[in-house]
């Protein structure tokens, strides 16, 4: 009979500290945990008794990968709690923001964490020296979706430019063309990724759960929208806790969530599940390449479905800035604080999937207390439910194998336990 | 790119900072980039410092960056560029808010290789790839200074905050402005 003892500590190429312990002794699964080890972030601390419009500028320093994400959720949450209506050009300019943002974190979780699994390397280190073309299309794509970012938020991370109710910094229209030019040009390159993808070996593996989103009728949703879950059930955003239902596990720092199910996923391939019909076509078609239709039920796929979103991404980058140019950009009025507080709940579907801020401002503009439910908390339970669904399928192979399929299927998720430090530690020579 | 001051950083005008703003006496140029997160105690020294130079008239040629977590992205940014100087917290053994200024081959940035984080990935992995493309600056300065407290909390530690002026007054030094 099997015995297996998978211990991986500090699961490798994911963010903070995860651990995945995985026991069976004779053939019976007896344990099957990913154990995090999340540093308590004190979301709540840090914005308590803070002006409104700080909120922004410190959440998007939460993460590097997730700036604009968080700083956008934080937005949506103070302007509803105080009742701030954005115009139209802040939209559109958000989501192009949006969108920059969205190919940078794909880019990097595609080519940097999962290509170097699939071409057996150990990481993009040894790939920038086997494949350098690979690492300089990546490079080269970050670097596109870096200057988008750049060009609207004022900075490449951390948007400083994105406020209350608009925006202090416009683009140029002169900008905005010379953008578009270059996401043209990046058509070839999201072609070269989808043919690297294309003959990548995808795990076979298969179990459906509960997917949720983001959703709006007329449109792939990142920004606002309601919460929609793919066993069809949809809430307005203000009810998140609905669906999100954390709870505590013995053997986790983070708290857990759950809705219909055992357990549910967000991300690309939860978006791609539930919101495909309004994907571009040229993402469709993307999608085809990689013989992905709805409903996608291989948690690996995630990864896939993030190329997808990239190829949707530069498409409606390419829309928004015709939209953007025939309209003109416009000077806007800046808000200003009518000394009325509230309560409000904002979110946006982030490169990891659904996230919540919520917010209580007083009538100073203080906000009195902060909530933030990230994407890869909701993601935990699914992703045990998974490793529990994908080990005795695999336990026939060694066990390097098995440990090696089980820190893929968590990197799938492109998990974010913890932003972590940049401390360096250095020793002289 | 040039690094602004954001609303709800703390107030640090080189004036209180005994800082003066330097004459171009022979300076090359250069970008220096903090990196670093500000929610991380003294981790956010290196943006804490570059807020300062951004206040100083400085000459054009001379960027100034706040990197903040970009990780990977730093390899783009610094790409093309002949002289970086990198601002970090680094764990030198010494008192907290005391800092070095090295060259990248005088000291080694242990880690494990082969394991590189995206997420976490900082001025390590982002050097280490950049040799990796054979991408990386002619010269690049890592100016390290040890932390007191990388505890999610923001604000720095009272002797770091107290450095800030020395660490600046080094860098303007390195950068051939206003040496003192």
């Amino acid at each position: 009979m099997t015995t297996v003892n998978v211990n991986v500590h500090h699961l490798t190429r994911v963010e903070g500290h995860g651990n995945i312990v995985v026991d069976v002794k004779n053939g019976e699964l007896l344990k099957c945990q990913l154990e995090i080890v999340e540093a308590p972030r004190f979301f709540e601390a840090m914005l308590r008794g803070r002006p409104y419009h700080e909120a922004s500028h410190i959440t998007s320093r939460i993460c590097g990968i997730c700036a604009t994400g968080h700083a956008t959720a934080s937005l949506r949450a103070t302007e509803t709690a105080l009742g701030v209506e954005v115009s139209e050009q802040t939209e559109l300019l958000r989501k192009l923001l949006f969108h920059g943002e969205m190919i940078d974190s794909h880019v990097l979780h595609v080519y940097m964490l999962v290509a170097p699994d699939f071409l057996g390397v150990g990481s993009v280190l040894p790939l920038a020296t086997s494949h350098p073309e690979v690492v300089h299309r990546a490079l080269r794509i970050k670097k596109l979706s870096g200057d988008l970012c750049a060009m609207i938020s004022g900075r490449h991370t951390h948007p400083i430019a994105m406020t209350v109710g608009g925006f202090t910094h416009l683009p140029t229209t002169k900008e905005l063309l010379d953008m578009r030019e270059r996401l043209v040009a990046a058509r070839e390159d999201m072609d070269e990724t989808l043919a690297l993808l294309k003959q990548l070996p995808w795990p076979e593996f298969e179990r459906e759960t509960e997917y949720v989103s983001l959703q709006k009728e007329d449109e792939y949703a990142f920004i606002d929208g309601r919460v929609a879950t793919s066993d069809g059930f949809v809430y307005e955003i203000p009810d998140y806790r609905r669906v999100t239902n954390e709870y505590l596990v013995p053997h986790s720092t983070a708290k857990h969530t759950k809705h219909n199910r055992e357990s549910y996923m967000v991300g690309a391939l939860a978006r791609f599940n539930n919101n495909y019909d309004l994907l571009h076509p040229r993402a469709k078609a993307a999608a085809e390449e990689l013989g992905m239709q709805p409903l996608v039920t291989n948690s690996f796929l995630n990864s896939a479905a993030q190329a997808v979103e990239m190829v949707h991404c530069v498409e409606d980058s390419i829309r928004l800035i015709d939209e953007l140019v025939d309209r003109g950009i416009h000077e806007q009025p800046r808000y200003e604080f009518e000394g009325r507080g509230g309560e409000g709940v904002g979110s946006c579907d982030v490169p990891r999937g659904i996230l919540f801020h919520n917010y209580v401002i007083d009538d100073e503009g203080k906000i009195q207390e902060a909530n933030c439910i990230i994407p890869t908390g909701q993601n935990y339970a699914n992703m045990e439910a998974d490793m529990r669904a994908l080990v005795p399928q695999i336990l026939d192979r060694p066990q390097e194998e098995i440990t090696h399929m089980m820190e893929m299927l968590i990197r799938a998720y492109d998990p974010c336990i913890s932003c972590s430090t940049h401390f360096l530690d250095v020793e002289f020579v | 790119m040039v690094a602004q001051g954001e609303s709800g950083a703390q107030d640090r005008h080189p004036a209180a900072l005994g800082v003066l703003t330097p004459a171009p006496v022979s300076h090359s140029p250069a970008m220096v980039v903090g990196v670093g997160n500000p929610l991380r105690g003294d981790d956010g020294v290196g943006v804490a410092v570059v807020e300062n130079l951004a206040r100083l008239a400085l000459p054009e040629d001379v960027q100034i960056v706040d990197g903040g977590t970009l990780g990977l992205g730093l390899v783009n940014l610094i790409e093309g560029v002949r002289r970086v100087l990198l601002v970090d917290a680094a764990d030198l053994g010494r008192e907290p808010g005391e800092h070095m200024c090295w060259r990248l081959a005088e000291a080694r940035l242990p880690g494990e290789d082969g394991h590189l984080s995206v997420h976490s990935a900082g001025v390590r992995d982002a050097l280490l790839l950049a040799q990796a493309l054979d991408c990386l600056p002619e010269d690049v300065v890592i100016v390290g200074v040890q932390p007191a407290n990388l505890e999610w909390n923001t604000g720095l530690s009272p002797r770091v905050q107290a450095a800030l002026p020395q660490i600046t007054q080094a860098i303007l030094a390195e950068l051939g402005l206003g040496a003192q």
